[in-house]
């Protein structure tokens, strides 16, 4: 076979291949939500013995949603979740700019550091904390769980940052100082519009990170704050499980993240380039 | 420079970050335990607020504040519906939270330990309360029981399924039973163990309901894929947690004339590779073998429940509570054709053992609230509430004589052949079968384990992997004793 | 910025020229990322200590006890299966996500429709908690109710026994790992792709370069920075794995699947041994920190060998 046929072929073959590779996966990473959500609608006892043919209830919605308070957990876990990212973000990115512009000593080394928080074993620093925060009294509340929080999203969102930062060349600061701009200025209207997607993409990590996590407030809160995380899986019940309802406090609970993806979607790949690269 | 500043900087924290992180700790020494002592003598009272001078007052707690931790049960979710009206009577306002079973002692062990007094209540297991009360968290109950003036007239103590009540009482030493001492927790509702089966299959395939080991395991034998290639004959837990080990197979194992430990002068010995431990332990692996699940090791409570009401499973053996939800009218599949019989025995005629558990609720000895957590639990655990819980909320089995004699609660159970019948026949020999012990968590997650690897023949004989599994529990319990 | 000290790309300033207020600056700017995670850094040093200690909730009072917990541990045989099955969770499942995401990172390379579709869709999977996904991959491979267990059956495999039989439970873990953090690479590998220069490519095409020479020779060697980012995320997350496998078996069967965290995590939370417990997530931090560093290191290389430094 000649080189024009064999192009010829592969050019064919190509997509298709291609096509079929994206599916194969996206039956793998799909199916289960798909299957999830259609749990949702389904009563406890045709659960089991059918896929797709089944007569379509409310009644897993109503048994979670009215009178009961998930919607209680769901906002607190909303405020727990959100005011972490947003502490993360003003106290992280200047952090990042430290990290980007000024050379001292062992500046990789406090780098690393940092990164190494988001390794540690939950477990591991979960009782020191508990301890510490029954002593000063933070216990149960937002501002303790916000603060622990911080370990899990901090350090993602300062390393993207800094590489964004270190792309940027000082030049452009040094250009917009000419021009007269005092330096929060600088920093305000020149650079955060740079790093812009790569700040995005890392929140919207972090906020996964923040919604998503069981362990922290499993042990380190109990009735004042709840999360979403354990009142989801509360739907096991006592009588018997309640797939179904599992199914709708989970497939809601993952509502805000799903939003906050679509809105910020065309950033959120293009922003995960950190610095990889530089120069 | 610059750098060295920040360095110096970072020093200076770091160094008195530690010296905090210390003090902390230092000061915890004094308060990882509370003024309750090592166990058995608490419960002062100096420090609990009487707010009566002899007459019953339900308003004598009014305006505080109180916490429970609850485990997600039925008894729960009917609490938290009457949360309101126990504020109405009371004026106590109530803080809870509801944690799945399978993070809840996680969550209370740590909140316990912290010696703070938060939560005022939680719900609890005799088991962990072995546990707890000898670490010094637990309140003696006693103290209000034996006071009159914090007794409601309607609360009838002598109403209570004696066993239950009987079940919450340790004395602290370990190796002791249980029945007399510190009264640990009051019961919301209890469990026996009984045998759960789904008529169709025996009636198709001409058997009759299996009254002894042997006839178990022929029952194995012909019912095994009785309704198509998944299903199998007998549902058991399997999960790698002391909920497998602590229903039937406990109340197996004493049937055989095992015990999980002796006291052999003064300390406890673990005995699990006993003959009879190890007979039964062989007996429970070949059941499993013909007539388990093929995947028995991943089976909780609730996975044998849906097995059964899919007519996949044709025997349970689990808690008396557990099938019953299956069987509710469209509660499932096989809803309708399940009924209920006690466990085997080794032969006919045999008394009928069953271990026992009970949900109950119990007060933190550094609550700061201990009256109005006490009003609680008598509100709680009074005969209306009881009655209410089961009758509408399907809280099985209820702690309270008055509701098994009740005319609603037998109309109810109507629809349950046998369940009545089963219970009575088991209740007479059914009492806690493990030996009393605060290591309870460690010994029974590595029998779970261990039971595990027998089944699926890591070992080369039940009585290799007992040996080893004996020399984990010696080794967890070896400190007591010296006490 | 006015540059305080060398930048390796800018020249140096004269240091004495600055005004002090400006030269304090970055200590303002990191002042409170600093105290936040300093904040942190306490319980790191109270593991520490207490690992020296025979610290207990049920005792009373604690005292110190050396290097018993750290002997104990050492010497047990349940330390060296837990590190071989944390190692080899850590690197299969790290594995299997790099091959597939970077894989479909390619695949999705191509922009259609379609892709453009899958590229969001993608993401969902990240976005269950992993206690939920856990769920959820438990009903399907049910055997007696499970959706997969009945399209199994077309197949003729009945029964397979998925996380309750010790030889597939770390598969099944591994499955279910797969499923959640394989989008967290395909972004990764993705932002790659599409930050790379176009005139390399285009170059290549021209000459008629095969797509295997063109990725051997051009992708792969500029993809290689943002994949060891990736790398370094999942595998330090893998090892120290602990909320799936929990929710899954707790450790089992028998101790199949038991790594340093849930030892960890069942020794000082379930059995409430917390002292002789923190020795293995010590060891585990350790484990992970010098793992993490070798692989910044060599991705710090890369990125700058890369930009053609």
């Amino acid at each position: 076979m000649n080189q024009q046929k064999q192009k010829g072929m592969i050019a064919i073959l190509e997509p298709v291949g291609r096509n079929l590779g994206l599916t194969l996966f996206a039956m793998f990473a799909l199916f289960p939500l798909i299957w999830m959500v259609i749990c949702a609608f389904k009563s406890d006892a045709q659960m089991y013995n059918t896929v797709f043919r089944f007569t379509p209830t409310l009644e897993n919605f109503q048994a979670v949603l009215v009178g009961s308070d998930y919607f209680r957990a769901f906002f607190q876990n909303l405020l727990v979740a959100g005011g972490a990212v947003i502490v993360t973000v003003i106290a992280g990115v200047p952090c990042a700019y430290a990290l980007a512009r000024y050379n001292f000593k062992k500046k990789e080394d406090v780098a690393f550091q940092i990164l190494s928080f988001k390794f540690a074993p939950e477990i591991m620093v979960i009782l020191p904390i508990f301890l510490i925060f029954q002593k000063i009294g933070i216990y149960d509340t937002y501002f303790g769980l916000i603060w622990v929080y911080q370990l899990i999203t901090m350090p993602l969102l300062i390393w993207v940052v800094r590489g964004y930062f270190e792309d940027i060349s000082v030049e452009v600061e040094q250009a917009a100082q000419l021009d007269g701009y005092t330096w929060y200025e600088v920093f305000f209207k020149t650079l955060i519009p740079l790093i812009k997607p790569g700040l995005v993409a890392s929140a919207l990590l972090a906020f996964i990170f923040a919604w998503n996590s069981f362990t922290f407030p499993l042990i380190l809160s109990s009735s004042k704050v709840q999360t979403i995380t354990i009142t989801a899986l509360r739907y096991i019940a006592s009588d018997t499980v309640h797939y179904g309802q599992v199914a709708v406090a989970s497939t809601i609970a993952v509502l805000p993240e799903v939003i906050v993806a679509l809105f910020i979607q065309k950033h959120l790949v293009r922003g995960l380039s950190f610095g990889a690269v530089k120069g | 420079m610059k750098g060295k500043n920040l360095k110096r900087a970072f020093a200076i924290v770091i160094s008195a970050a530690m010296v905090t992180g210390l003090a902390a700790c230092g000061g915890g020494s004094g308060n990882s335990n509370n003024s309750s002592g090592s166990g058995s003598s608490s419960g002062s009272g100096s420090d609990q607020q009487t707010g009566s001078t002899g007459e019953f007052d339900w308003k004598a707690y009014e305006g505080t504040t109180i916490e429970i931790q609850m485990v997600q049960h039925t008894a729960s979710e009917a609490m938290v519906t009457k949360l309101e009206e126990f504020e109405e009577l009371t004026g106590i306002h109530v803080e809870y939270s509801i944690t799945p079973e399978s993070s809840y002692f996680d969550r209370v062990s740590t909140a316990l330990a912290s010696g703070s007094g938060s939560p005022d209540l939680f719900m609890s297991g005799a088991y962990q309360l072995w546990d707890y009360s000898s670490a010094g968290y637990v309140e003696d109950l006693n103290t209000y029981l034996d006071d009159a003036s914090m007794i409601s007239p309607d609360y009838d103590v002598a109403d209570f399924v004696q066993s239950a009540i009987n079940a919450l009482k340790w004395s602290g030493v370990p190796g002791e039973a249980v029945g007399t001492g510190q009264q640990m927790g009051i019961p919301l509702a209890f469990e026996v163990y009984t045998m759960a089966y789904n008529t169709r299959a025996f009636a198709e395939n001409g058997l009759e309901v299996p009254r002894t080991y042997d006839e178990l395991l022929e029952v194995c034998d012909k019912l095994q894929k009785w309704n198509g290639e998944n299903s199998y004959a007998v549902a058991v837990r399997g999960a790698r947690d002391w909920g497998t080990i602590h229903p039937a197979y406990m109340s197996m194992y004493a049937a055989f004339g095992a015990k999980d430990f002796v006291l052999e002068g003064g300390k406890l010995v673990s005995a699990v590779n006993s003959p009879e431990a190890v007979e039964m332990t062989e007996f429970f692996v070949d059941m499993i073998k013909r007539g388990g699940s093929s995947s028995w090791a991943k089976y909780t409570w609730y996975d044998c429940g849906v097995d059964l009401g899919t007519g996949n499973a044709a025997i349970v053996m689990d808690a008396d509570n557990n099938p019953v939800h299956q069987n509710w009218e469209g509660a499932s599949e096989e809803a309708g054709n399940i009924a209920f019989a006690p466990l085997p025995v080794a032969k006919e005629g045999d008394p009928q053992i069953s271990n026992y558990w009970t949900w109950s609720v119990a007060m933190n000895a550094s609550s700061k609230n201990k009256g109005a957590a006490w009003y609680y639990i008598m509100y709680f655990t009074g005969k209306d509430f009881a009655k209410y819980a089961t009758v509408e909320g399907n809280s099985l089995d209820p702690a309270r004589t008055s509701v098994w004699e009740s005319e609603e609660f037998q109309t109810l159970m109507k629809d349950q052949p046998g369940y009545i019948e089963a219970y009575e026949a088991t209740i007479e020999n059914t009492t806690i079968l493990f030996t009393p012990q605060p290591y309870f968590f460690e010994t029974t997650t590595e029998w779970a384990a261990t039971l595990q690897d027998i089944v699926a023949g890591k070992y080369s004989s039940a009585q290799e992997g007992m040996d080893q599994l004996k020399k984990k529990m010696d080794k967890a319990v070896e400190d007591i004793g010296g006490l | 910025m006015i540059g305080k000290k060398k930048n390796k790309e800018n020249e140096a300033v004269n240091y004495n020229e600055i005004p002090a207020h400006i030269r304090r600056r970055p200590y303002y700017i990191i002042a409170p990322g600093l105290i936040i995670l300093i904040g942190i850094m306490i319980p790191f040093v109270t593991a520490i200590f207490l690992s020296f200690t025979n610290y207990s909730f049920r005792l009373p009072k604690w005292s110190f006890v050396g290097l018993r917990n750290w002997i104990n541990m050492f010497t047990s045989k349940a330390f060296y299966h837990a590190l071989s099955v944390t190692l080899r969770y850590g690197i299969f499942a790290t594995a299997a996500e790099m091959l597939i995401g970077t894989g479909v990172a390619l695949l999705l390379k191509k922009d259609t429709k379609y892709s453009r579709i899958l590229k969001v869709l993608f993401t969902f999977p990240l976005m269950v908690a992993p206690a939920v996904a856990v769920l959820i991959w438990q009903l399907m491979t049910s055997n007696t109710v499970g959706v997969l267990e009945k399209f199994l059956n077309i197949f003729g495999i009945y029964n397979f026994p998925w996380a309750a039989s010790h030889s597939t439970a770390m598969f099944t873990a591994i499955v279910i790992d797969a499923w959640v953090n394989t989008p967290f690479v395909i972004l990764l590998v993705l932002a790659g792709i599409q930050s790379l220069p176009k005139s390399p490519f285009e170059a290549a095409a021209v000459d008629g370069a095969s797509s295997w020479f063109t990725f051997k020779t051009l992708t792969f060697p500029m993809l290689k920075p943002f994949m060891y980012i990736a790398l370094l995320f999942r595998l330090m997350a893998a090892l120290q794995e602990f909320g799936i496998i929990y929710a899954l078996t707790k450790g089992g069967p028998g101790d199949t699947l038991m790594n340093i965290s849930l030892t960890g995590y069942i020794n000082g939370f379930t059995y409430q041994k917390l002292a002789s417990a923190l020795p293995y997530l010590l060891v585990l931090w350790l484990l992970i920190n010098k793992t993490a560093k070798f692989l910044v290191t060599r991705q710090r290389y890369l990125a700058n060998q890369a930009a053609g430094k």
